[in-house]
């Protein structure tokens, strides 16, 4: 009986010349999802993955176009070079000094500034609207503008700080080695505020009104209301806005390319513009590509703690 | 402990007026409802209170103490919100001690009490969880922690119980009855469901497009409202309500059936007559003051709900305590209770039985 009802069953399901085995768990499980997700991965792989990987093997290379015939393979020669390389550190430190300042400010005013957009007031879209027009303005445009306006010639600023008795007498700060890297600075921080702003501000109009209410209610200060309620819920939009900005300055290159071109003195070379002008004015891909390969880790390394810390501290 | 006051109270949007004349005074202890509608400004009423909306004109006190440009924050006041409020990044502990630990009592007198007030609403097991990890039930106990912790001078509840399903309503109604006999605070609770506050109150004030139609007992609400609105809200189901003609000595229904209503006053300028469903006897065909058609019939086992078709009146409903044998289709007469009627005179107010 037992053999029949078996047979039976295999006879209904299998026709005469197929195979009678079940299908493989392995293939079914493991390989076939891949043949689903193939035009995806494939599409990913020859735009993201493919110019990455050919980027970091530039940095193996010794790719010069002034020296055509010494181009091949050198293992970790251009690391060696990178390590010893003065330069280097100098942009290192300077991009340190230009992203931290530049982050800390634009989220500083950002936060106020959406704080400000959200309460009610007369000509609030206007503001809203004005708030947002650095964003609009080309980089080059903006940086231009800003180098003019810190030249004592045609530009105010200088005059003005001199008055404040910030500058001894108005020259230009963009020729001080000490000071020129807070002219890109200040630059990049009109740039980048409206970004914060309306990403905090959109963070802000989710928090329900309610909150504040219960809160007034069980007798908070407006501080404690800031520090109770308002940050920890802007919290997981400021950690992502933060690494996202911070990416990016480091990244950013056009302001001092534009501004200081990395002078005077390499005082406002980051890495960013260290790596443009190995690249497009001393013509050595290869080296170029190890110092992006640096930039790149380090940006790696900050984006997991960044994450981690983020995992850690919010809880909605 | 406090008693609150509200003397010519109003609030204004712009020229739109949401309340007028509102003048009311609740006792140390009093368990007062806000009732009506939606709009009629029964939460705007009670966030005033509170200090969430500033007061337009009038005055509003505490213990004879003008409150109106009081902040809430040192009006000593809790407040239980319609969606809780909970704050969503704090637990359960932090949520409830919160007053506390922003009035930096010390930490051994907060994890104490919050630990009381756990206990009293059954949530020991649960303080260490977030907000989204409870369930309604448990949110609105948390909610109303948060409130008993700070003792406060008075209880406010908007719309405590609307968020909840029909059986947890009725569990967390008796549970804020028993809040109440045990703590002995003042509180304004806020629902448009009559039952909550027939049920809950010591007094309700009946609320209709910013005007106070009536404040009494529940029980003065259902046996002599003082107008036709306050008839009708009140009182489940809603009271009849037909058109008469006042005589002398009664009045007169649509088919000119004379009810005598010798012991109330004024008869002649009644316009509308009220009863309620459960006042009106179902008699056999041909007695009583009417005739009419049982149109449709629910059998609820404990009452009878019967929607009729009277003659020369139109649509009334009638309910009868147990199960009468009545099916739809059926030829009844009807008899008015006259000493439960309600008349009212034409521009709605009752005309008062003396009394």
């Amino acid at each position: 009986m037992e053999g029949k009802t078996v047979i039976s069953r295999i006879q209904k399901t299998v026709r005469p010349g197929e195979t009678r085995a079940r299908r493989s768990l392995y293939l079914q499980y493991m390989v076939e999802p891949f043949f689903y997700l193939s035009p995806a991965i494939l599409l990913i792989g020859a735009v993201i993955m493919v110019p990455l990987i050919i980027g970091i093997s530039y940095s193996f290379q010794s790719i010069e176009l002034l020296k055509p015939f010494a181009s091949g393979w050198i293992g970790f020669e251009n690391y060696v070079d990178l390590w010893r390389d003065r330069k280097f550190w100098i942009a290192m430190e300077n991009t340190l000094f230009w992203t931290f300042w530049s982050i800390t400010f634009q989220f500083l005013l950002g936060l106020g500034l959406a704080m400000l957009l959200n309460t009610q007031f007369f000509g609030k879209k206007l503001f809203q609207a004005l708030v947002f027009l650095p964003w609009a303005v080309p980089t080059f445009l903006s940086a231009l503008t800003w180098a003019w306006l810190f030249n004592p010639v045609i530009g105010p600023l200088p005059h003005w700080l001199a008055a404040l008795g910030i500058l001894s007498e108005p020259y230009n700060i963009l020729g001080d080695p000490k000071l020129a890297m807070w002219g890109p600075i200040t630059a990049n921080i009109w740039f980048g505020v409206p970004f914060f702003a309306i990403t905090l501000l959109a963070a802000l109009q989710s928090i329900p009104d309610e909150l504040y209410e219960a809160a007034e209610v069980d007798g908070a200060t407006p501080w404690q209301t800031f520090t109770k309620i308002t940050l920890p819920f802007l919290a997981p939009m400021i950690a992502i806005t933060v690494m996202l900005r911070t990416i990016w300055i480091a990244n950013f290159a056009d302001l001092i390319y534009v501004m200081t071109g990395g002078g005077p003195a390499n005082s406002t070379q980051i890495l960013s513009t260290y790596i443009f002008t190995t690249a497009f004015r001393k013509l050595d891909f290869g080296y170029a590509s190890t110092i992006a390969v640096a930039l790149l880790l380090i940006l790696l390394i900050y984006a997991v703690i960044l994450l981690w810390l983020r995992k850690k501290l919010v809880k909605i | 402990m406090a008693r609150i006051e509200l003397r010519d109270v109003a609030k204004r949007y712009g020229s739109v007026e949401v309340l007028r004349n509102i003048n009311l005074e609740i006792q140390d202890g009093e368990f007062i409802v806000l009732v009506g509608p939606s709009g009629c400004g029964k939460s705007t009423l009670l966030r005033m209170v509170a200090g969430l909306e500033p007061i337009s004109s009038g005055d509003f006190l505490i213990d004879g103490e003008c409150m109106n440009d009081v902040r809430p924050r040192d009006r000593d006041i809790a407040m239980v919100f319609q969606s809780y409020a909970l704050y969503p990044h704090m637990d359960v502990a932090r949520n409830m001690g919160f007053s506390m630990e922003i009035r930096k009592a010390p930490v051994a007198e907060r994890i104490s009490k919050v630990a009381q007030a756990a206990e009293t609403l059954g949530l020991t097991k649960l303080t260490d969880r977030l907000p989204k990890a409870l369930s309604g039930g448990q949110r609105q106990r948390v909610a109303m922690g948060r409130a008993i912790i700070r003792d406060p001078r008075a209880f406010l509840f908007d719309e405590p119980l609307s968020n909840l399903d029909a059986a947890l309503r009725v569990e967390m109604r008796l549970e804020i009855a028993r809040l109440h006999q045990k703590l002995g605070a003042t509180m304004i609770y806020v629902t448009h469901d009559q039952v909550e506050a027939l049920t809950l109150a010591d007094r309700i004030v009946v609320l209709n497009a910013g005007d106070i139609q009536q404040v009494g007992s529940p029980l003065e609400l259902y046996e002599r409202p003082a107008n036709k609105f306050v008839a009708q809200f009140i009182g489940s189901p809603t009271m009849n309500v037909v058109p008469v003609l006042g005589t002398e000595t009664g009045v007169n229904v649509g088919n000119g059936v004379e009810i005598r209503m010798l012991d109330q006053p004024l008869t002649a300028q009644a316009k509308e007559l009220g009863v309620r469903p459960e006042h009106i006897d179902v008699l056999d065909n041909g007695a009583g003051d009417l005739s009419a058609v049982a149109d449709v019939v629910e059998h609820l086992g404990s009452d009878t709900n019967i929607y009729v078709n009277a003659e020369g009146i139109g649509p009334m409903m009638v309910r009868k305590h147990g199960n009468i044998p009545v099916k739809s289709g059926d030829r009844l007469g009807l008899r008015i209770q006259a000493q439960n009627a309600h008349l009212f005179a034409s521009d709605g107010t009752a005309l008062r039985r003396a009394c």
